[in-house]
């Protein structure tokens, strides 16, 4: 490898890793924790089969689900100045990716909900347990631990999906990594670089999902 | 009496389950449900602590009066608290360890404070020789350990009726005698029991009232002394032979 190539990579490596700590990440972590809370909710609904909620629910999913994600950014960053409301790129895409992301995970997390025996729900409300009581002690404990692999999987699509940001011009790893390129022109390097990067990131997730499945399945025999 | 149900109706689709049908049960009764698979008697159980909603049936219970049709939640809610079911497939909270899964009731569902909730419960632990293994998962227990933590589960909370729906069909023979020696030494204590179940055995020399049913309906209800040496009907005294032989 020639000391010119090594000097760009060096050199761009700290350019392209701290647009990813500062906005990749942020990015992704805000926008998953949104999505979380839409998707439980979302999810819950259904479950519990509340009426109006449930469809209104149905029509966002199928929505969200039915449309790509790189339209839907469009047409937050760029269509909406059109009836008056102009948001920054970076919250664009916040509200994009969490709600995008929602609506996948609401999916994962009823489907989760269903796998729960329906004896569980009836041994709670015989135990004195509400309704209520027994989705948050019970229920939702257990459908959690059954969405968790699921759901980590979304969360490593998502920091890689966060790149369809570079083109509501959010400056995160890849756009970075485009405006480095714009002024030296080593396509080859520079992309194989961010997507070294990009593969870090995932493989500290994959490690954490490890972890965190561990922890969660204390009350799971797999068998002696 | 502490509860007493009539003309309970229920049908699935165009399936008519119950038909009809009334029993009663006199405080420290142990009240044992007899007759063939089909007959109603999980679904009647069921219908008395609201997991099916019946299309029909008053029930009593110490003296309130309630129309298992029009049940709201919170009378529901209200009366579960006096109450316990023990179910078939034990339906032990997979997520929570045995202690745990006797004070969750305590705690969350009746508001009593973590410590005398514990105390309770390792005391009910204790009562079903479950108390060694309080910090043991549902799936780290067998079949009989389970449904003795459910019966400890059910009673910690001192219930004035405890329901069991069929608590022994699931486990095989050896595991049986340890959950039906349980329920033999709550009886003795007085505790008031109805019970569905296929264990004639246990009927015979623990419950003091039998209720036959087939078809949704009773067929034949009495002291189980008098079911079983003298039955009335033909129908019972078929189904007690053909089940002994």
């Amino acid at each position: 490898m020639d000391s010119r190539l090594l000097d760009i990579l060096v050199d761009s490596f700290p350019k392209i890793l701290i647009p990813g700590l500062t906005v990749t990440l942020p990015l992704t972590a805000i926008a998953f924790s949104i999505a979380m809370v839409i998707a439980v909710a979302a999810a819950l609904a259904q479950f519990a089969r509340v009426p109006v909620i449930t469809q209104i629910c149905r029509l966002y999913i199928w929505i969200f689900r039915g449309t790509p994600l790189l339209v839907q950014l469009f047409v937050v960053f760029f269509g909406m100045p059109k009836i008056g409301i102009t948001i920054a790129p970076f919250p664009a895409a916040v509200i994009v990716f969490s709600l995008n992301e929602g609506a996948y995970c609401a999916e994962t997390v009823r489907a989760a909900l269903e796998s729960v025996p329906s004896g569980q729900l009836e041994a709670g409300l015989c135990a004195g347990l509400s309704y209520l009581q027994t989705m948050r002690r019970i229920i939702l404990p257990q459908a959690m631990r059954t969405a968790f692999p699921p759901l980590s999987n979304s969360l490593i699509a998502m920091v890689k999906d966060t790149s369809l940001a570079a083109n509501i011009t959010v400056v995160e790893m890849l756009r970075a990594t485009e405006q480095i390129n714009a002024r030296v022109y080593e396509p080859l390097a520079l992309y194989i670089e961010v997507g070294l990067i990009y593969l870090l990131f995932s493989t500290v997730l994959t490690w954490l999902q490890r972890v965190g499945e561990k922890r969660l399945g204390a009350y799971e025999n797999r068998g002696v | 009496m502490l509860l007493r149900v009539e003309n309970v109706h229920k049908s699935f689709g165009a399936l008519e389950v119950l038909r009809g049908v009334e029993l009663s049960v006199d405080k420290g009764d142990v009240v044992a449900i007899l007759g063939p698979s089909g007959s109603g008697k999980t679904t009647l159980l069921r219908c008395v602590n609201f997991l099916e909603r019946a299309d029909e049936g008053i029930l009593t219970f110490d003296g309130e009066r309630f129309d298992l049709a029009r049940m709201s939640k919170r009378d529901a809610a209200r009366l579960r608290k006096k109450t316990a079911f023990v179910f078939q497939s034990y339906n032990l909270f997979l997520n929570k360890t045995a202690l745990e899964n006797v004070t969750e009731g305590l705690i969350t569902g009746r508001r009593i404070p973590k410590g005398s909730a514990v105390d309770a419960a390792r005391r009910a632990l204790d009562k079903v020789g479950m108390l060694d293994r309080a910090d043991h998962y549902p799936s780290q227990l067998s079949g009989g350990q389970q449904q003795r933590t459910a019966i400890a589960r059910a009673i910690a909370a001192q219930p004035e009726i405890v329901y069991f729906d069929e608590p022994t069909s699931a486990l095989d023979p050896e595991l049986t005698g340890e959950v039906l020696s349980v329920m033999r030494q709550l009886a003795e204590e007085g505790m008031t029991m109805l019970v569905v179940t296929h264990e004639l055995g246990f009927a015979r020399t623990v419950s003091s009232q039998v209720v036959f049913m087939e078809g949704g309906v009773v067929v034949e209800a009495g002291p189980s002394r008098q079911i079983f040496e003298a039955p009335r009907q033909a129908r019972t005294r078929a189904f007690l032979q053909t089940d002994q032989a």
